[in-house]
């Protein structure tokens, strides 16, 4: 939802008019944390069933002072980037071979959309009972999430390559080796990236189910465990926390998108 | 909606119409042929392996075979033992994806309409559409308990936000003309609405209604996991943790077998919708 109908700046135009927009967003939100602060002033505040924008911020620098935040980070982003590295590595491979031979294409398609359909965070406590509480089995499950996208787009974009210079290598002499290198990367890259946007979000969620599921550790066993404890401002700057990354991640890979491949904005 | 996220079944689609009439028998059912084969011979290949291969003890205790699991189902549905559960489970669905159908779509065309209104919602809309909704599941149990309600919100909150972003931005691609032809002989903002917006955002209505009803199965299933004591997801949890892994895999089939059933309801609707239109309206 973001960038849209921003006028194009007339020269005179003033500073609130160019960034009406964000400036009424950043509003709003100063507005929402200022009436949560204050609503207490007239509500009862019973700080085992709610918190305050106040004591989130002090539970948020005392976690990240004693360094409890950095290890639960650290504990949930690695299973994180192995998985979705490995779901990238497996699921690109594997796409880019289904786009391109169309018998590997038709034999797979049906199986895997069957696999991307049904709600494998079901399969979790297998995983979990099979590889056992830790990373192995958090790594898993991420994998197991984000490699459908990658898989999925990646043949789609091998399909949308033009034929054309797929022509002009093959009579200019190149092998098929040539053909993946030279065309099909290049164009298949932004159905990658818009790939890992999915995945990135798919992958959250494996992390999270993993970790509030069996673990020991992890920014969502943390969450799990505050919530059993009734320590309500951390866990809500936990769950801020996730936010700021989800949200820098996906916007993230949205800008690098608009970056990289300007001409598929809009699309 | 991004074209860039194609839907597998659109691929398939497309390469069939593709093949030109007149072929040899192979050649016409090529790709059904492939797809189901492919998917007999996993399921051969599993149900041969515990013949063929001596698994150890450990590894029997998780390990189940297709026959099993079918049979399973096939009792689960022959004893009836599954209808109170299952019961449950959409219970939960069926409410929370209502809820989210009644708040989304009014607020979506309100925000399509008014530039001030989406500016000020937006930074809200684009957090809790980034953070995965899971991330709310403790605070939700704590504050609805452990029966229907706190499923009922994960399942809303799940769906919402495909539904509200989808409405939202058929409602402001909405053409213009129209919208002033409409107002020029005298319709007020509802008018504009009844007649221009909503039937215009209606495409794009359908597509976030289908992804929500994805959602809306996942919260389900991952609200059960953690924190219920009755319904579906709740069955498969005990069922894993007492080794009975033809039950889980009984489940994922139940879960996956009314996903897709709703999906492709969905977009049967989706289809009628847009008959009378000259061309797809997201082309």
């Amino acid at each position: 939802m973001a960038d849209i109908a921003v006028d194009i700046p007339a020269p005179r135009a003033s500073f609130f008019a160019r960034h009406r927009r964000a400036l009424l967003g950043l509003l709003a939100v100063a507005v929402f944390l200022a009436a949560w602060q204050a609503v207490f002033l007239v509500v009862p505040f019973n700080p085992l069933f709610v918190t305050k924008p106040s004591l989130m911020l002090a539970g948020l620098l005392d976690m990240i002072e004693t360094g409890e935040l950095v290890d639960a980070l650290l504990a949930s982003g690695t299973p994180f980037c192995l998985g979705l590295a490995a779901a990238a590595v497996v699921g690109v491979a594997v796409g880019i071979v289904m786009g391109w031979r169309t018998r590997v294409g038709y034999a797979l398609d049906p199986l895997l959309t069957v696999f991307y359909a049904s709600p494998l965070v079901a399969l979790a406590p297998l995983v979990v009972v099979f590889f056992g509480v830790g990373t192995g089995a958090k790594t898993m499950i991420v994998f197991l999430l984000a490699v459908f996208p990658f898989i999925f787009n990646a043949c789609a974009g091998t399909r949308a390559v033009d034929r054309l210079l797929i022509d002009v290598v093959r009579s200019l002499g190149g092998r098929e080796r040539d053909l993946y290198v030279k065309v099909i990367v290049p164009s298949v890259l932004p159905y990658i990236v818009a790939a890992a946007r999915i995945a990135v979000g798919r992958a959250l969620i494996g992390v999270l189910v993993g970790e509030f599921f069996a673990a020991s550790e992890g920014i969502g066993y943390a969450i799990a465990r505050f919530g059993d404890l009734f320590a309500l401002d951390r866990m809500f700057a936990c769950i801020l926390v996730i936010m700021i990354i989800a949200i820098a991640l996906t916007e993230g890979i949205r800008w690098a998108e608009r970056v990289a491949f300007p001409w598929r904005v809009g699309q | 909606m991004s074209k860039i996220d194609a839907l597998p079944s659109d691929i398939v689609a497309a390469d069939r119409a593709a093949a030109a009439p007149g072929r040899s028998l192979w050649r016409r059912y090529e790709a059904t042929i492939l797809g189901a084969g492919s998917i007999v011979l996993l399921l051969a290949v599993w149900e041969a392996l515990p013949r063929l291969v001596t698994l150890s003890a450990g590894t029997k205790l998780f390990f189940t075979t297709p026959s099993h699991v079918v049979g399973t189902l096939w009792s689960m549905f022959a004893t009836g033992s599954i209808w109170a559960p299952l019961g449950v489970s959409a219970g939960a669905f069926a409410l929370g994806l209502g809820i989210a159908i009644v708040v989304a779509l009014p607020l979506g065309v309100l925000l399509g309409r008014s530039a001030t209104l989406s500016a000020l919602f937006d930074p809200f809309i684009t957090a809790f559409n980034a953070t995965p909704r899971l991330v709310f599941l403790p605070l939700v149990m704590l504050w609805f308990g452990l029966g229907l309600w706190s499923k009922v919100v994960i399942v809303f909150i799940g769906a919402l936000f495909p539904l509200l972003i989808n409405t939202y931005e058929g409602v402001r691609n909405a053409d213009k003309l129209l919208i002033n032809v409409v107002r020029s002989f005298g319709a007020d903002e509802w008018a504009v609405a009844r007649l221009v917006v909503v039937p215009n955002a209606l495409p794009y209505i359908m597509v976030g209604l289908r992804l929500a009803v994805g959602r809306a199965i996942l919260g389900v299933v991952v609200a059960e996991f953690f924190g219920s004591t009755e319904g579906l997801g709740v069955v498969m949890v005990r069922a894993a943790s007492s080794y009975h892994v033809d039950v889980v895999f009984a489940g994922l089939i139940v879960f996956a077998a009314l996903s897709l059933a709703m999906t492709a309801m969905v977009k049967l609707v989706e289809d009628r919708l847009q008959r009378w239109r000259p061309q797809h309206a997201n082309d």
